[in-house]
Order: structure tokens, then C-alpha cells, then sequence
């Protein structure tokens, strides 16, 4: 675990490119991920001997990348199941896991990817209610999917391709509850990259042969426990309608995952991909190697080499995908009950948010409210918080319940005492 | 069935090599994985390590299920109730 070193935190699409063009410029380079096996979120890997759902295109690129990984394996070092738990101010960086360490980097690579957005309702805290991606986890690493029926709702293309997905393992969703109107917006849509249309078609194709409903200008309004199952209530445009199901996945956007991510002054760090601003798999690869590359001749000392346009490419295709897909659901916000949780990790409420008075102060929000002072920091109550307390339902409410700050999750005094201090005593 | 298993609150639950325990659990139709202390369900919900909803106690800590990898014969239990 040598200082020497750079750590890049993220085996994904992102961390892997940087981690190639780094050791390729003769620097050594330890990758951890959180997870068992290299993949990230959009390229994880089915379970030893089970069967991939990754799309030719994919597997392609995935092959590519690890080829490349495993061309320059004298200098990157992999440490799986290892998790960053934050940087301090001298540069020293804490590992806990199957690697515990506390040691010194020569630059900190961060690229731990995306997470979810999902907007509160009533029943979302609810066993069988997972976010669309934990239930696409689960279906690319088993192969299989979840016992029961499934509904899919929210809004995005995510929520179509898992609909494929589920499909393709035996198990059409009840219905995708799309809160956008995406088939309504043509001109946009054909504008797109045609990567993106070939994949949307694959999926529609799925979805349709497989007869599932997809109800678009449509919200899941209210979940609730029925007969051991969970009942969701849809806000159709032709009326409400109910869906009986046993697993229902949420999906509301993707924004970056860059809760307690700390900067430092004493060494380089970068945020590469998703974590940076949440574009997608292609942006991610582009922007891994594009500023790995940049970081490599920063550390050795060589002329940076010039910027590529294919970031840019894939922020406009982004940016026109979020308007074909624009709506109003965070409007939903102002109707909903009083005791729906809003902050899950202390089931604090609506009515908890209310009580604080007007236009409450981040000071009253923490303090007296405690959102965002669970174990998640904020990262799925901050966004919900601040729409509700500035009435904003537009693109990018302000914040208003501060910076997360690492450790960039709980660590035990265990996990703590476990790792190793390679700083040669100074932090202590 | 491969004849590995974890154990729920001593019960058996089948895995598959490399699975995490979130992954075994929900395989076997077990969806709540306790309480928290302010009465809310435990259960899976990101699937990333970055929620804290799925905490399990194993090894005499609070750890994510979704993150945890299945050995045979590890013996997990739902969160004890802080009082």
C-alpha cells in the first residue's frame, strides 16, 4: 500500500480508463471498488458461471476495457470488497474493508459512478420498495429475477431498459409508470445519438412483444401494504388505476454520487464520470481516459495532451434526453400527506418539515428537523428537502441542508482500529 | 441447491458464490431485514452502500446487506433495537 501510488476508488467505466492511461505513463495505481468483482454499476458482472444480460455493444466494450486492464497489470493493483472512507487534510486517505489501510496517495482518482433519485411517497419506505437500479443489480449479477410480480415507476430510460431486462429473464413488469411523456417529443428524439435509439428500440421491442403496459404521463401516487404485497395507486391521464405487486422499483433520475467527497490541498484529486455529472457509460469512458491522460502528464511532467470533443457530445445528448423526458412530478410534492417520511434514515416527515415554520435555516433544518443528519448524510432526503422548503419543482433546486462531509459513510471503531497506518504516524 | 447457505436468525438460506446477502435474502422472499431504532423496516432499497437502509449486524457490527458477501454457514441477524 505504498504512498507511491495512486488510488483510484471506482472500478467502473471512469476509474478503469483512468487507471489504464495512468499505468501506461509508467505510474503505478491501486483501483479499489466497493463491490466483489470489477463492472460498476453499468458493466457489473453476472455471478462465477451464470449468464450475462449485457448487450453485444456492451460486452464488446467491457472486453475491450479489461483487455487493455489486463495489458497494463504490472502497475494497476485491484483490492475488491475495499471501500474509501474518506481524505483529510494531509493527503491521507482511510480504506476499510478486505484492504484496510491509511496511507498517503500521490493522487486521489475518485469515480465512484451515480446514485438514484427518487422522489418521497407514501408507502416508499416500505420492504419490497427498492430503487430501479437495486433490482437491475440484482438481475445482472443473478441472472434472475426477483420472486413475485414487478412494477416499475418514476421516469427515465433506465426504467425502460430493466422492463427489458425483467423481460428478458421471464419476467415482464405489471406496468412501467413513466411520469414523462417521452414518445410525444419525435424531432428531439431523432436527434439523439443513434447508439441511444438503437438501444431504446431493443427495449421497446421487448416491452411490446411482452404486452407491457407503459402508462407515460403517469405517477405512482401512494404505495401501501396489501395482503402481504404492496399496492400501487396510479394518477393516470385516463384515470386512477392500481397495481398489485411484490416488488416495486423507484427510479427518478441519476445524479452524481458525490456525497463526502472531500477535496484536499496536499495531493491531486480528481472526480471522473458519473460522480463528476452524471452522463452516462460512454461520457464516463471518454472522460476516464481523457483526464487520466491529463493527470498522467501532470505527474510525470510531460505536455498535457488537448481535450476531446466526446464529453461534450455526450452532455448534449443528455441534455436532450432530459427534455424529451421533462415533467412535472416534483409538483407531486406539495400534495402529498402529512406523515409521508421524507428522510428515511429517521423517518422524519412531512409534518416534521412543517413544524419548523417558514423558509426554516439549515441551522433548524439539522438541528431541530434532523434532515440530513442520518446515516446517508442527506443524499436521498437534501434534494426532496430543499424543493419543499423553496416550493422549487423546477431543474436544480438550491440546496439548503449543507455539504455531506466524509466519512463518506459509517465506519466502525473496528473498521477504523483494522487498518493499518502506512502515514508513518503523523495523522494519529 | 449447492448446499451452501448463510443463516437468518439461525434459519438456512441458500446462496450462490459471490452473491451478497441482500441478493440471498431477497432470492428467498425475505424482504424486511428488521427495524430500525426509530421503528422504520430495514430492508433493501439502493443497493449501492449508500442509503443505510439494509444494515444487518454481522460480526458484532451494523453493516450494508447489499454489500456484504455470503460465506457459507455466517450467521446474521436483524439489527437489535436501540433502547
Amino acid at each position: 500500500m505504498s504512498g507511491a501510488r495512486v488510488l483510484v476508488v471506482g472500478a467502473g467505466l471512469a476509474g478503469l480508463a483512468a487507471a489504464v492511461e495512468l499505468a501506461r505513463a509508467g505510474i503505478a495505481v491501486l483501483v479499489v471498488d466497493q463491490a466483489m468483482r470489477p463492472g460498476g454499476a453499468v458493466h457489473r458482472q453476472p455471478l462465477p458461471g451464470g449468464r450475462s444480460l449485457a448487450s453485444p455493444a456492451q460486452a464488446r466494450r467491457w472486453r475491450a476495457l479489461m483487455s487493455e486492464v489486463e495489458a497494463q497489470r504490472e502497475r494497476i493493483e485491484f483490492a475488491c470488497e475495499t471501500r474509501f472512507g474518506g481524505i483529510d487534510h494531509s493527503g491521507a486517505v482511510l480504506l476499510t474493508g478486505a484492504a484496510p489501510a491509511l496511507f498517503r496517495p500521490r493522487a486521489l482518482v475518485l469515480a465512484v459512478g451515480a446514485r438514484e433519485a427518487v422522489q418521497p411517497r407514501p408507502g416508499w419506505t416500505l420492504p419490497g420498495v427498492t430503487t430501479a437500479g437495486a433490482l437491475q443489480t440484482l438481475l445482472k449479477t443473478t441472472g434472475t429475477p426477483p420472486q413475485g410480480r414487478v412494477l416499475l415507476a418514476g421516469s427515465g430510460p433506465l426504467l425502460l431498459a430493466l422492463g427489458a431486462e425483467l423481460v428478458r429473464t421471464g419476467r415482464p413488469p405489471l406496468a412501467i409508470i413513466e411520469a414523462g411523456q417521452p414518445f410525444s417529443h419525435p424531432a428531439p428524439s431523432l436527434r439523439l445519438p443513434v447508439s441511444y435509439m438503437v438501444e431504446a428500440a431493443r427495449h421497446l421491442a421487448r416491452l411490446v412483444a411482452a404486452r407491457v403496459p407503459i402508462l407515460t404521463g403517469a405517477h405512482l401516487r401512494r404505495i401501501a401494504p396489501d395482503a402481504g404485497a404492496l399496492m400501487g395507486e396510479v394518477d393516470t391521464r385516463h384515470g386512477p388505476r392500481r397495481f398489485l405487486a411484490d416488488h416495486i422499483g423507484l427510479h427518478d433520475g441519476i445524479r452524481p454520487n458525490d456525497a463526502g467527497l472531500t477535496d484536499c490541498a496536499a495531493l491531486p484529486v480528481l472526480r471522473l464520470g458519473d460522480c463528476r455529472e452524471a452522463l452516462g457509460a460512454a461520457a464516463a469512458l471518454a472522460d476516464g481516459r481523457a483526464r487520466g491522460r491529463a493527470l498522467a502528464a501532470q505527474l510525470t511532467g510531460t505536455t498535457p495532451p488537448t481535450a476531446t470533443s466526446a464529453l461534450a457530445r455526450e452532455a448534449a445528448a443528455q441534455a436532450r434526453l432530459a427534455r424529451i423526458y421533462a415533467h412535472d412530478g416534483a409538483a407531486q410534492l406539495t400534495d402529498l400527506p402529512d406523515d409521508t417520511v421524507i428522510c428515511r434514515c429517521e423517518a422524519r416527515t412531512l409534518a416534521d418539515l412543517k413544524a419548523l415554520g417558514p423558509a426554516p435555516s439549515t441551522r433548524q433544518l439539522r438541528l431541530d428537523g434532523r434532515f440530513g443528519m442520518g446515516a446517508c448524510q442527506g443524499r436521498f432526503c437534501a434534494e426532496w428537502v430543499a424543493r419543499i422548503v423553496a416550493s422549487d419543482f423546477g431543474d436544480t433546486p438550491r440546496p439548503v441542508l449543507g455539504q455531506p462531509r466524509w466519512p463518506a459513510r459509517p465506519i466502525s471503531v473496528a473498521d477504523l482500529l483494522a487498518a493499518p497506518n502506512l502515514t508513518s504516524g503523523e495523522t494519529e | 441447491m449447492s448446499g451452501r447457505h448463510i443463516l437468518w436468525n439461525g434459519a438456512p438460506v441458500p446462496f450462490r458464490a459471490g452473491e451478497t446477502v441482500a441478493s440471498a435474502l431477497t432470492r428467498a422472499g425475505v424482504l424486511c431485514f428488521g427495524q430500525a431504532p426509530q421503528g422504520q423496516a430495514r430492508a433493501l432499497f439502493c443497493g449501492i452502500g449508500q442509503c443505510q437502509n439494509c444494515l444487518v449486524r454481522f460480526d458484532g457490527r451494523l453493516t450494508e446487506a447489499c454489500l456484504l458477501p455470503c460465506h457459507d454457514g455466517m450467521a446474521l441477524a436483524e439489527r437489535e433495537v436501540q433502547q
